[in-house]
């Protein structure tokens, strides 16, 4: 009996001291890191099974793991709403370093806008850190006339494009590169997941936007072209002859516009954790990624899954995605009047 | 390579060591996973491909098709047993599986769906062989315009499956259209029917509907009624009617081609979705039976149809995969990575350079589906027996089943609420005899429908109609609905003026 009632006490007692403890550190002291021990974490992926951001988290997961002695990392599907569930998860989680996770940088459109159903601010978010930079490509289809990007920049009919619905990242990158550029991109909601090349294939739209990754099956089976590539500059060799947007000449709003979705693109694969977290904890989860993500193994799974990797840790990424989302103004009354949804 | 000769070479890769005995390690992995409610395809892929690594290209395939290729052969059993699908696609299984049961024929139903799955899969992988060589215009023959069309032509069926009362099925029918708009609408980026619930927003699984309107309900009514789930004692339950399934299939042969075929085909269309597969095949049967009177009540030819479509499909599903690179669904878009991650890369060279890959799929289609048959067969006069048990001992066992199921497929809580919620729907529209076929088939199709309408007006404007695919499956349509109509006025005028 006696010991039952003090466990409680004790607990709270670490509890309190942890947290009077935590502001005036930010290194990670043996402390933190002892409380990871015994402990499960849970890391939460906004979409279902399978997929890019699941591959990923699970690949992290496992080396977090490793990286955080006696813990147990496990993940948690939390689908729904364009990645919106699961991060006000995330956000809404007990800010202890036993709930983090992993969602779609291009929430940050989603919170410029003011979309329903968000319930967190990406700029309170505790920043983990980012596993990759996405490089993202303009792509026409193999019988389309179109060779350099100048035709499609000077066309004058509108180019349809596909995209999955409006609201979401490939619409709303649709909408704002056409305004950025300008260029008459005229996106076509309604085609879900992998449909948009399937339109390719058939000829309904002569062309689409992506990762590269994504329509890398689609390019190598040489039934697209790639006529500009844009995000992450980080080099992917069959690329190389491709012109990235930032050699496009545009006025400078253009250019502000196009700066924005390079940034976006450039956090990719992010790990967050709820605001709020103890400086001593979240430091111990920056270096067991940092760990995680540098560890050779990681490396090598990570080739055999076909991920890149680009990482990025800590605050570092807390910079990139203020960047991103602390726009003068002027761009967020531009952005909201391109991307706004129908009412 | 002779054609011939990557049909034997295929064959002989297929059952080379260790790429034969790795098949027979996942198929009951994939029985189990679709007996179990709420755990897919797609899950058991995600959970294997890590094991591939290191693997043959040859051996991986095996594995992983192994297990794929049989999951709705398992998710028929408790489809049949407890009118829980054991996955999305199984849902069509309950509409006459579970009234069998109920007739104390559960062994016959188990043994004709067994038995038709079988033949599917078997078939399936055939078809898929045969149009290897004129597959890429026909899977690019079918765009949105085709999509909507054949829509509206498995819409239609809500009048055969409408049971006692047209005017009772439509309204079930467009009470399911009403369902499949709940969610956000890619058109304008609104959310509709949420009330402001963020799970809403993706619309309501299938799964999660299907166990309440059929699992819960029956537990209900169970309760109500009391007895066993086999109203009937007078089946001989020792027999307990596997051989009779098994013979229904063999006479039944050309409904079973027929599925088939139409299952496959709508495998190879990417878009369409699979769930969609077996209810098209069912009403497909309704309007081709000459014992129209006894759907919906427990008639074999459904569940043969049905089961027919689900395994058929899979080896169509392959084949957009595998000729262009681009998945036709969620399932094969996480086989792809595996084949990626197997060193394969799909594309046109697929059937040129690797053919005799592709008929080692093939074959391990083949073998899978008759293994896995062969496992389930001698243990389904056994899985019959429990439809005698007191309801009392099933209700609990069914009430979790379904409710696992509805919470494993999406993770969360909130929709075994709406499981709850649709139980008692379900309840009462059995109560109140309205077919529950046309508010499946209105959700399936209603998505689709206006999603594809939509697109296709963007694209073509009102002209899309008169697209030749597409304009040729408004005419079936149209036929299938007004020639019912004609006939029965003719028949009428006729007896009219015989009575003159």
């Amino acid at each position: 009996m006696g010991t039952k009632s003090r466990c409680p006490c004790f607990v709270l007692g670490v509890f309190l001291l942890l947290s009077f403890a935590a502001p005036f550190s930010a290194t990670a002291a043996p402390s933190d890191i002892d409380f990871f021990k015994g402990k499960t974490v849970t890391y939460i992926v906004s979409t279902k099974t399978g997929g890019g951001y699941d591959t990923y988290g699970r690949l992290i997961a496992r080396y977090l793991q490793k990286y955080l002695p006696g813990s147990r990392v496990i993940v948690k599907n939390v689908p729904g709403a364009g990645h919106i569930i699961g991060a006000n998860t995330i956000y809404q989680a007990e800010p202890d370093g036993l709930t983090i996770g992993t969602f779609n940088t291009g929430l940050i459109y989603s919170q410029i806008i003011g979309q329903e159903g968000i319930q967190f601010d990406l700029n309170k978010f505790s920043w983990i850190g980012k596993a990759n930079s996405e490089t993202r490509v303009f792509v026409v289809g193999a019988k389309t006339p179109y060779k350099t990007f100048k035709e499609i920049m000077d066309s004058k009919a509108p180019i349809k494009m596909p995209s999955s619905g409006v609201g979401s990242e490939d619409h709303n990158e649709t909408l704002i590169l056409a305004s950025a550029l300008p260029a008459k991109f005229q996106p076509i909601p309604g085609y879900q997941g992998k449909e948009a090349e399937m339109a390719i294939l058939r000829g309904e739209v002569p062309a689409v936007l992506g990762s590269y990754t994504g329509l890398s099956g689609l390019i190598a089976a040489k039934e697209g072209r790639v006529l500009m590539q844009y995000g992450s500059e980080h080099g992917i060799p069959e690329l190389k002859s491709v012109p990235h947007i930032n050699s496009i000449e545009v006025t400078p709003k253009g250019k502000s516009l196009i700066n924005l979705v390079n940034s976006i693109d450039i956090i990719g694969r992010l790990t967050a954790a709820p605001p709020g977290m103890p400086a001593g904890r979240l430091q111990v989860l920056r270096d067991a990624y940092r760990k995680a993500l540098t560890d050779p193994e990681l490396i090598k799974d990570a080739k055999k899954y076909h991920l890149d990797l680009d990482p990025a840790y800590g605050d570092d990424v807390q910079k990139l995605v203020a960047e991103g989302i602390n726009q003068p103004a002027e761009n967020i009354r531009t952005l909201k009047n391109i991307i706004k949804t129908k009412e | 390579m002779d054609v011939w000769d990557a049909i034997w070479a295929g064959l002989s890769g297929a059952t080379s060591w260790p790429a034969f005995g790795l098949m027979l390690l996942t198929i009951p992995i994939g029985l189990i996973i679709g007996i179990i409610p709420g755990m897919g395809g797609n899950m058991g892929l995600a959970l294997l491909i890590p094991f591939t690594f290191g693997m043959e290209p040859l051996s991986g395939f095996a594995f992983l098709l192994g297990m794929h290729a049989v999951v709705h052969t398992g998710g028929s059993i408790p489809a049949i047993l407890f009118d829980t699908p054991g996955t999305g696609p199984n849902a069509a299984t309950c509409i006459e599986g579970f009234p069998m049961a109920q007739k104390g024929e559960a062994g016959r139903a188990l043994g004709a769906a067994l038995t038709s799955s079988m033949m599917g899969g078997i078939l399936g992988a055939m078809f898929m062989a045969i149009v290897i060589p004129v597959v890429r215009p026909m899977v690019l023959a079918f765009g949105p315009p085709e999509f909507f069309m054949l829509a509206m032509m498995g819409l239609a069926f809500i009048s055969l499956m409408s049971g006692s009362s047209i005017l009772k099925g439509l309204m079930a029918g467009g009470m399911g259209l009403v369902i499949s708009f709940v969610g956000m609408d890619p058109q304008t980026g609104v959310v509709r029917y949420s009330f402001g619930v963020l799970d809403l927003m993706d619309g309501i699984n299938i799964v999660t509907i299907v166990v309440g309107l059929f699992a819960v309900a029956e537990v209900i009514d169970m309760g109500i009624k009391g007895g066993a789930i086999a109203h009937s004692k007078s089946a001989n339950i020792k027999g307990s009617g596997v051989l009779q399934g098994v013979k229904d299939c063999f006479m039944n042969l050309w409904l079973v081609l027929r599925c088939s075929v139409i299952g496959n085909i709508i495998g190879i269309i990417p878009g369409l979705g699979g769930d969609a597969a077996a209810f098209i095949c069912y009403g497909h049967a309704l309007q081709t039976t000459r014992r129209k009177d006894e759907y919906g009540k427990g008639c074999v030819e459904g569940v043969i149809a049905t089961d027919a479509a689900h395994n058929s499909k899979e080896g169509g599903a392959l084949i957009p995969t595998l000729a262009f690179g681009v998945p036709g669904s969620s399932g094969m878009a996480i086989l792809l990575g595996a084949f990626m991650i197997l060193g394969i890369s799909p594309g046109k060279e697929m059937f040129t350079q690797h053919l005799d890959l592709v008929f080692s799929m093939v074959w391990i289609l083949v073998f899978a589906n008759i293994i896995a048959v062969a496992i389930c067969l001698p243990l389904a006069g056994t899985m019959a027996k429990i439809t005698f048990l007191r309801t009392s001992v099933m209700i609990p066992f069914i009430l979790v089943c379904g409710l696992l199921g509805s919470y494993l497929t999406t993770s969360r809580i909130g929709d075994i609420l709406i499981t709850v919620l649709f139980g008692v729907i379900g309840y009462g529209m059995k109560k109140f005899d309205y077919a529950r076929g046309p508010l499946i088939l209105g959700i399936v199709l209603g998505k689709i429908a206006e999603n594809a309408l939509h697109v296709s007006l963007n694209l073509y404007g009102l002209m899309f109609v008169f697209r030749p695919i597409a304009f040729v499956i408004l005419l079936i349509t149209l036929a299938t609905v007004f020639f019912p109509v004609y006939r029965a006025h003719a028949r009428k005028k006729k007896i009219e003026e015989t009575s003159k």
